[in-house]
């Protein structure tokens, strides 16, 4: 019998195994196997569920059950950049909102849509742990803090300009970023290739972890 | 201060902390050693009885208490709470990222003592640096032989998995969380029973948060009644406080409690920017009940002394005010919180935190009216019967009366404010 | 305090002494306090998701808000289900559940019977608060073919979920989205498909959920209610049948804890349609040429008695009456052995198992012993398909714990719940049951969970295939078990009340055998002598009639041509009869080729006793008239007999009823009178005390020859087949599933066979292939009776052929 994910790549495959092999039941790496299956999906496509359903040996019903739960498991396409603004309290606080706007309007992307183009995804999210350093935003999951709303437009504009095929937190703190929450210390090589966040084994990092 | 447990290595050693060598060479995994070579398990646990640290994710369970409730039967997890997503809260993420080596030896030292084989780390989503830290450090103690088959040539054996969130605050409620890790929807359980008893798959849990179990190698190096001895009674060891709003130095703060909130704000805090009036701020996160000057700025600093005025210190996040602050903008905005995040299986919470959201919107937005005051006080009491602190519940967690809190704080210090809202048509900018 | 099972608790200031163990919400409704409530049901695990049970209980750090659908009692609980307090509690979560429901009681099929609206009148508050705008979804959804969701009414209270997913094991409904936004949905393209939808449709607290048949279809204060018995299958559901104007409009199950527990399948609920079908026979037709001409009760009835009456008794054989209530079975084998003096007469179809295995064994199990027993066995058809409800019973014991054997040649519907799941290739289980009696290699594990008893082994054949002599080496093997009992595994409706009335070749009414001069003697007492003959079996009839040995067949209901293992006989037998009369509601693949058919009441019209696979008796009540002209059997019985010169003395219900309590020795007692005013609500179990139990059958090891060959055949029975009841059943109509042959991959391999592709089944019937590594190698798995499989012979072993031309 063929497998369900022959399509997938290679490596996404040999991860596969690995989170499988990591919990003592299947179903726990549903989520982990959802990160996996939108990166070769591009997003949570009712197809991605049910690869993982047949991988972890539930129903796509129940997958889907799970998915819809958490907002990181993307099932409606989104663009190359996703910019999550946050809009929580303390950012709120720090102008945000601002940051927000700018955001929309430097990209074409009202909250919660994407640039016709399909480069940007805006969203405002709930409270990211960077309230030291607000207002915070992250583009695929990786973190700018202290994003003054000059500093916002000039990030867009930036990600539109280079268009970076992997966004780095470091370099985009470094060109965009004010005060932070706390000193970061060393660099940090890993970043993002898409919008899923680059975890350390489930990443989306390629080379090394 | 000079008695920092956990954030010593990263101050003195900003650019490697993070790194095993720099680790080990300040004195890193010589816990684990002494725990496993020197002390019994049960020995281990006396120690962090003695300690009497408190849980640091939020409830301030002592941890050695919850310890001693773990069933005997095999197998036995341990899950590292990670999932920081309360607004106001990063201390958790400077740990993961600045010290993840710490973490990773107080998981091993943890399960040694609790005979546990197999730990978790949940790891809230959005915490990619975090997450990969965690990975790496567990990495390289595997490859240097502190995790995995016979650590330290002992026959104490461990495997970690990081497993990462997707995106719910609800999955930092411990119940919630197990469900999460088991692949289910992010929703709270019944209690009990008790995840000491039935747990990760039904089986004896422990869930601890990370800057609990980020303090146990200090204490084994250092013996449970010298952590016992920091910080007055009930609030012992250090406590890493999360500082933002309008405050002059954001940011985290490992500190000592006792001090006096005017000492935090504007000592610590380095005090308001431009020297604006405080207004009001919350002591323990977005759940929990605000404080104003005129009544707690001598307030003791304390987990005991800020429960006894109503509020609580949770998981150490302190948000500041200035006199610029739109009250009802701020509490639509934390109350918007726990709406989006509100799991959705208890009616009072699932409607009810909605409702909140849309009048305080209404109101904001000039569409309010009189008798909105009582409306959302009274939808409050149907959340929380009797809005005391700590809350009474209709719910099966306290997601659903945390989003009680700023309504209550707003109509109790600011009711002023608000009918001069109501009365004057909004306010656009909320 | 009491004894030790009993608590002490305070309820409103009243101390009550409940039974230990419960929920308040329980132990409150049984002293009458009623706790309003919408997540909560007795069957299902507590959620407490729609806190509408909130009470006070005292304790150590004062009085606290708990909800009472999730607390058990304890002694010297102090409970307050009134105070201001729970009653601002209940207010408040009534409101929040209302504000976000649209106000539609009008045209809602719940409106009269919904909890929401009855409380909302009761507790709510008059005007509303809620000035924002109401959640609002696209309606309805269809979930399934059967069922259909109106979001916006939905309170989220999870029963529907839970049925789907604890009870039924089909996880198909789930809740997707959180907070505000939460709802229940299926999987794009994969519907709730599930035997036991219409389940949620009756649990659901509000109008949320509907089936596709009822929806707009009656009010509820115009519904007439008749507790009645599912005549599906054996388990025989109790049910509640509700008419509306002269038709029945739904069925729901009735919570009788000793049967179904308040469950149902959906053809249970659904296949109620076909009785109002415009197909339904409701005149008495005669065969002239090729068609069939109406006639007059009196002419047919005419025609009946002279052509029966014509032949010699023992060239008449009846073959039926597994439908029919035990009364009209009891006219039927009274009709046949006194007035036609035949004892050719046979319920079964060559489908089942011998019947004196399936009346008498000993110890015979309850369903309840389900819920102790620590190890099932299950060897037999496949439950899920056969006998739905009795799988759900497995399932439940298995979630209490009870360790499950499945023994089958390919998956069955329990093996996810199942600890052992043994397989065999079809016509070789014999062998397999030598080695698990001696727990050979991976048999290990199996054997020696039967050796944990109490054991209850549920025993049938795994399909029609099969040799029936295996199922009664399968039970003598299980009689050795440590306090086993057994439970027979017959399929069709009655005929476990057919066979108590003596409606097979040996055996007499009340599970006498003919073998037994006492008993024999005690029935001719009664009736006069019975025929001399030695009676024949289905499958010996059919043979007789195509040699010509017999002249006459009386059909009872029964469909030989599509049930029994060799259609083909079939057919030609009834061809080659002389006379064949079909007893029936409906044109079959069988009546159709008789000439006469008399038309006959049906479950819902008629009224009587009937038993179940356990040996309960339970009342079956009539709904509704009979159709048209239709008459129930025994009084036709009785004019046929009247028109033959006999006096058989089934005209009456209650004659009959009493002539069964007094010659059938196992029914000593049980009448129509004692099930409706002095019995149990939930039926009563045979033999009753005192009475005697004539036939104690212990099954023994029957020598079983194994069978070899390139394939062995298992034929399949599902849920849904072309049977004439299905498919006159409105919605349940359209879900037979397309028929496939299932084999092994590797023999798939072997014969270059690829999926999809068109074989070719023992030179007659062609089917599309597919692979399934569940079937044991060397087995081939058809379908029964689906429309591409009409007519297919049971033959042990059978040749596949591909249709492609030679590569
Ligand atoms: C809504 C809610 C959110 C919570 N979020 C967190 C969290 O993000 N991190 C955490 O450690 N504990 C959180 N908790 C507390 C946990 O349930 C649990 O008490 C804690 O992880 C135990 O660890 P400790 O004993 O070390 O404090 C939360 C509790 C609730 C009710
Ligand atoms: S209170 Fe809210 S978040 Fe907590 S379990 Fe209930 S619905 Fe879920
Ligand atoms: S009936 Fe108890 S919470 Fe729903």
């Amino acid at each position: 019998m063929s497998s369900p994910i022959s399509a997938w790549s290679h490596a996404s495959q040999e991860r596969v195994q690995t989170i499988l092999d990591s919990y003592p039941e299947p179903r726990s790496a549903i989520m982990p196997l959802l990160y996996i299956a939108s990166l070769e999906h591009d997003r949570v496509s009712p197809e991605a569920m049910r690869q993982v359903a047949e991988l972890t040996g539930v129903t796509p019903a129940q997958v889907a059950s799970v998915a819809s739960f958490y907002t990181m498991f993307k099932r409606d396409g989104v663009g190359e950049y996703l910019v999550s603004v946050c809009t929580s309290i303390s950012c709120f606080l720090r102008g945000a909102d601002d940051v927000l706007e700018v955001v929309e309007d430097a990209t074409g992307a009202r909250r919660g849509e994407t640039s016709s183009d399909g480069t940007f995804t805006v969203e405002h999210v709930e409270c990211i742990g960077s309230c030291g350093g607000a207002p915070a935003v992250q583009v695929n999951y990786e973190l700018i803090e202290g994003v003054s709303t000059d500093n916002g437009r000039k990030l867009v504009a930036w990600l539109k300009d280079t268009k970076p095929q992997v966004v780095l937190a470091d370099e985009m703190q470094q060109l965009f970023g004010g005060s932070r929450s706390f000193d970061w210390g060393g660099p940090e090589p890993e970043g993002a290739i898409a919008p899923v966040p680059a975890f350390g084994p489930y990443g989306s990092s390629g080379e090394g972890r | 201060m000079t008695d920092l447990i956990l954030t010593a290595r990263m101050t003195a050693h900003p650019a490697d902390s993070h790194m095993i060598d720099r680790f080990v060479a300040t004195g890193g995994y010589s816990a684990l050693r002494k725990a496993l070579t020197e002390l019994t398990p049960e020995e281990v646990k006396d120690e962090v009885k003695a300690s009497n640290m408190r849980g640091r994710g939020g409830a301030g369970f002592p941890t050695g208490v919850k310890w001693g409730f773990l069933a005997a039967s095999e197998p036995r997890y341990l899950v590292v709470n990670g999932d920081e997503s309360e607004p106001g809260t990063f201390n958790d993420r400077q740990l993961m990222e600045r010290d993840p080596h710490q973490l990773v030896e107080g998981i091993a030292i943890s399960s040694y003592a609790l005979g546990i084989g197999h730990a978790f780390v949940y790891i809230r989503g959005e915490y990619p640096r975090s997450a990969r830290r965690v990975q790496r450090a567990i990495e390289e103690a595997y490859a240097a032989g502190y995790l995995g088959d016979g650590i330290l040539g002992t026959d104490f054996s461990l495997d970690v998995t990081v497993h990462l969130g997707g995106g719910a605050y609800i999955c930092g409620e411990e119940t919630a969380l197990l469900n999460s890790l088991e692949g289910r929807r992010g929703e709270p359980r019944l209690k009990p029973p008790f995840p000491a008893v039935e747990g990760l798959y039904a089986k004896p849990t422990i869930v601890n948060n990370v800057e609990s179990i980020s303090n146990v190698p200090w204490i084994v190096n250092n013996s449970g009644t010298s952590y016992a001895a920091i910080g007055p009674e009930r609030s012992a060891g250090t406590k890493m406080l999360s500082i933002s709003g309008h405050i002059n130095k954001p940011g985290n703060h490992e500190i000592i409690m006792g001090m006096t909130w005017r000492d935090m704000i504007y000592d610590l805090g380095g005090g308001i920017p431009d020297d604006r009036a405080l207004k009001t701020w919350i002591p323990g996160g977005a759940s929990a009940p605000w404080f104003v000057p005129e009544e707690h700025l001598d307030t003791i600093l304390s987990i005991d002394d800020v429960a006894a005025n109503g509020s609580m210190i949770g998981a150490g996040a302190v948000v500041v005010m200035d006199e610029t602050t739109n009250v009802v903008a701020a509490a639509h905005r934390i109350v918007r919180f726990f709406a989006h995040e509100s799991c959705g299986q208890c009616t009072p919470c699932r409607e009810g935190t909605r409702w909140l959201e849309d009048v305080l919107k209404r109101i904001l937005d000039g569409r309010g009216r009189p008798e909105d005051i009582d409306l959302l006080l009274d939808i409050s009491d149907n959340i929380s019967p009797g809005l005391s602190w700590p809350p009474a519940m209709t719910t099966i967690c306290p997601l659903g009366p945390s989003a009680v809190s700023p309504v209550t704080s707003i109509t109790r210090w600011f009711l002023p404010e608000i009918e001069a809202m109501i009365a004057g048509g909004g306010d656009s900018d909320g | 305090m009491a004894d030790a099972d009993q608590v002490t608790i305070t309820i409103n200031g009243i101390d009550h002494v409940v039974a230990a163990g419960q929920l308040l919400i329980t132990a409150a409704e049984n002293i009458g306090e009623i706790i309003p409530r919408f997540c909560h049901h007795d069957k299902l695990e507590p959620v407490a998701k729609c806190r509408m049970c909130l009470v006070e209980v005292e304790g150590p750090r004062g009085k606290a808000l708990v909800p009472s659908c999730t607390m058990p009692v304890s002694n010297g609980m102090v409970v307050d289900t009134k105070s201001a307090v729970v009653t601002k509690a209940h207010e408040g979560v009534l409101e929040f559940l209302l504000i976000n429901h649209p106000l539609d009681c009008p045209i809602c099929d719940k409106g009269g019977e919904c909890p929401l609206q009855d409380q909302a009148y009761a507790h709510g508050p008059g005007e509303s608060r809620f000035v924002e705008e109401k959640r609002t979804y696209l309606k309805p959804l269809p979930v399934s073919d059967l069922v259909l969701l109106d979001r916006e009414r939905c309170v989220l209270c999870d029963r529907c979920v839970r049925v789907a997913d604890d009870i039924a094991g089909d996880p198909l409904l789930v809740f997707t989205e959180r907070g505000n936004a939460v709802q229940i949905q299926t999987f794009p393209d994969e519907p709730f498909a599930s035997y036991f939808s219409g389940n949620t449709v009756q649990l659901c607290p509000v109008g949320a959920l509907t089936s596709v048949d009822y929806r707009f279809k009656a009010r509820p204060w115009d519904l007439h209610h008749v507790t009645s018995v599912s005549l599906v299958d054996t388990v025989q559901s109790t049910v509640d049948v509700q008419t509306s104007r002269g038709k029945i409009v739904r069925v729901y199950g009735v919570e009788n804890d000793a049967v179904n527990e308040g469950w149902l399948s959906d053809k249970d609920r659904f296949v109620f349609p076909a009785i109002h079908a415009d197909t339904r026979v409701v005149q008495p037709l005669v065969r002239n040429g090729e068609r069939f001409d109406k006639a007059t009760w009196g002419e047919a009835l005419e025609i009946v008695a002279s052509r029966l009456g014509s032949c010699k008794g023992a060239e008449v054989a009846a073959i039926g009456g597994a439908h029919n209530t035990n009364e009209d079975a009891f006219a039927l084998g009274k009709f046949m052995r006194s007035v036609i003096g035949s004892a050719h007469i046979d319920a079964q179809i060559g489908d089942g198992l011998d019947a004196r295995l399936a009346a008498a064994v000993t110890s015979r199990a309850r369903l309840g012993d389900l819920d102790a027993a620590s190890t099932i066995l299950v060897w037999g058809p496949d439950l899920k398909e056969v006998l739905p409800v009795l799988y759900l019973r497995v399932r439940k014991a298995t979630r209490n714990g009870a360790t499950l054997v499945v023994v089958s040649p390919v998956a069955t519907g329990l093996d996810s719940v199942a600890d052992h799941v043994v397989r065999y290739r079809a016509g070789t289980g014999s062998e397999l049951l030598r080695k698990l009696g001696a727990g050979d290699g991976d048999l290990v594990g199996a054997r020696s969970a039967l050796r944990e008893g109490p054991v209850v082994a549920l025993v049938g054949r795994t399909s029609l295939a099969e040799d029936p002599n295996l199922a009664e080496s399968i039970a003598a093997f299980a009689l050795s078990l440590p306090e086993a009992k057994i439970l027979p595994l017959l399929e069709r409706g009655n005929v476990f009340g057919a066979l108590d009335m003596g409606l097979a070749p040996g055996l007499l009414p009340g599970r006498v055998s003919v073998d037994s001069q006492e008993g024999v003697d005690a029935i001719e007492d009664a009736w006069g002598p019975l025929p001399d003959h030695e009676g024949l079996d289905a499958m010996s009839i059919l043979a007789d009639l195509v040699e010509g040995d017999m002249s006459a067949l009386v059909m009872v209901g029964s469909d030989p041509v599509s049930d029994c293992p060799d259609p083909q006989l079939a057919r030609a037998a009834i061809e080659a009869a002389d006379f064949v009369v079909a007893i029936d509601a409906f044109i079959t693949d069988s009546s159709v080729l008789a000439d006469v058919i008399l038309p006959a009441a049906v479950w819902g019209e008629v009224d009587g006793t009937v038993t179940n696979l356990e040996g309960r008796v339970q009342r079956i009540r009539p709904s509704l008239l009979p159709a048209g002209q239709s008459r129930a059997l025994h009084g036709l019985l009785d004019d046929i007999a009247s028109q033959m010169g006999a006096d058989l003395g089934t005209s009456d219900l209650a004659m009959i009823s009493k002539e069964i309590a007094s010659v059938a020795p196992s029914y000593a007692g049980i009448t129509i009178d004692y099930l409706t005013f002095a019995g149990d609500p939930d039926g009563v179990v045979v033999p009753i005390e005192d009475a005697q139990q004539p036939l104690v059958y212990t099954p023994v090891d029957r020598p079983v020859p194994v069978v070899t060959g390139e394939f062995t055949l298992h034929l399949a029975a599902s849920l849904y087949d072309a049977g004439v009841w299905l498919s006159n059943a409105a919605a349940l109509g359209d879900l037979a599933r397309s028929a496939y042959v299932r084999l092994h991959p590797s023999d798939a391999a072997r014969r270059a066979i690829t999926p999809g592709e068109t074989i070719v089944v023992s030179g007659s019937h062609q089917l599309p292939v597919a692979l399934d590594d569940t079937v044991s190698r060397g087995t081939l798995v058809v379908p029964h009776n689906l429309e591409e499989t009409k007519g297919f012979v049971a033959t042990p072993t059978v040749t596949v052929d591909t249709v492609r031309g030679e590569e």
